[in-house]
């Protein structure tokens, strides 16, 4: 698939998951990793619920990378994602914080590669 | 009579004061408590007047030709039987929520609705329009071959009901909406509306049921007598709930009245005020 093909599919996945109040985790999400508070790297996860499926990609764009695996359990709202990045596995537990809010929050473990911190995404309104 | 006499005698009142206060609402052939702000409804219970009709024999949803009123939005929910709501309606723990749909709405009730974006004035999609305190206006136009829903509250949001037989916009189409597409026909003297198109950026009803952009609408609108509207909706989303469920509620007629003017835009406090459970 060419650059500009795949360019524009993962636009439209982008627009398409612009909601806000349905699946907790359905929409653009933006945030960072990283080992500590001054070495991070910046993350953009876009998800979406098909009424069985979290599916998504991270990083939409030239380095995307669709979620491998995207796991909500309802109680305390722990997530697993896991996907595979140029560098290695990433897998990454978390929790979502404020799950009634339109800007709710996943905070957790990440780990990539070899390296592991911690992670933040904040929900787009 | 002593103090004592009169403190016991109110003492003993008070479970037929609450008793009361649950009774069912209104029902057809009698009007309404008018329990929601906007008030006004009829007083005292008095024999209602035959539904309004149209000249073709349908039923009129608005005020007659040379008279003024309002539905007296407000009150009722989608479950529960108490007010007046419909005593077909479900129960809370019978709706039949996904279980992430359940977790997401017992969070919203255990938080208070504190993150309800209707509070922060976006327009009242599907049944949410049609509690939304300070009246509604239901007005048909036949020539343009539509129905208009007009709110009184919230962000006075106007909504449009298509009843020339159009179908609704194919996917490609469909930019989803608070308030999505909706067609209509009247089944006798039933107003049916089936809707779809709809966004997530809202709660369809107060009690904060989630949905996603499958939510797919069928409103059953009707007037059974000139003080009574009853409003029932079959709520059908595959990702959100296992299967379709029903729920509705009566709203009143307010006579002599217009509603008046009001936006949750303006001096809007009410977001100052949901903060959930203090600790």
């Amino acid at each position: 698939m060419s650059h500009s093909r795949r360019s524009c599919l993962l636009l439209l996945f982008a627009v398409l998951a612009a909601a806000q109040e349905g699946h907790p985790l359905t929409g653009t999400w933006h945030g960072s990793w990283g080992p500590n508070a001054t070495q991070r790297t910046d993350i953009t996860f876009v998800m979406k619920w098909d009424g069985k499926n979290i599916t998504g990609i991270i990083n939409p764009g030239f380095d995307a990378m669709p979620l491998q695996t995207a796991v909500l359990e309802t109680k305390g709202w722990a997530v697993h994602f896991e996907a595979t990045a140029k560098d290695g596995k990433i897998v990454a537990d978390g929790k979502i914080e404020n799950v009634t809010n339109v800007r709710r929050s996943i905070v957790g473990k990440w780990t990539q590669g070899g390296r592991s911190g911690d992670f933040k995404i904040v929900r787009d309104n | 009579m002593s103090t004592r006499l009169l403190t016991g005698v109110l003492l003993l009142s008070l479970p037929f004061v609450f008793l009361w206060a649950q009774a069912p609402g209104p029902a057809p052939g009698g009007p309404a408590k008018g329990k929601g702000k906007g008030g006004g409804a009829a007083k005292a219970k008095q024999p209602s007047r035959p539904t309004p009709r149209w000249p073709d024999g349908h039923p009129m949803l608005s005020a007659p030709p040379g008279e003024i009123g309002y539905w007296n939005s407000g009150t009722g929910g989608l479950t529960g039987k108490n007010g007046n709501n419909l005593p077909t309606n479900l129960e809370n723990d019978e709706v039949p929520f996904m279980p992430w749909a359940k977790a997401l709405y017992d969070e919203r009730r255990q938080t208070q609705s504190k993150d309800d974006p209707h509070v922060r004035c976006t327009p009242p999609g599907g049944p949410r329009q049609f509690h939304t305190p300070f009246g509604l206006l239901i007005y048909e136009l036949p020539e343009a071959k539509r129905v208009l829903i007009l709110s009184g509250g919230g962000p006075r949001t106007w909504r449009a009901i298509y009843t020339d037989g159009r179908p609704h916009p194919t996917d490609d189409d469909f930019n989803p909406t608070y308030l999505g597409h909706s067609v209509g026909k009247w089944e006798g003297d039933v107003l049916v509306v089936d809707s779809v198109g709809y966004n997530e950026k809202f709660w369809f009803a107060r009690a904060g049921y989630p949905h996603t952009e499958s939510l797919h609408l069928t409103e059953r609108i009707s007037r059974p007598d000139f003080n009574t509207l009853k409003y029932e909706v079959t709520v059908d989303d595959p990702k959100t709930y296992t299967k379709p469920w029903t729920g509705g509620h009566y709203i009143s007629w307010v006579p002599n009245q217009d509603f008046e003017e009001y936006f949750c835009q303006d001096n809007n406090r009410d977001i100052d005020h949901m903060v959930g459970q203090l600790p």
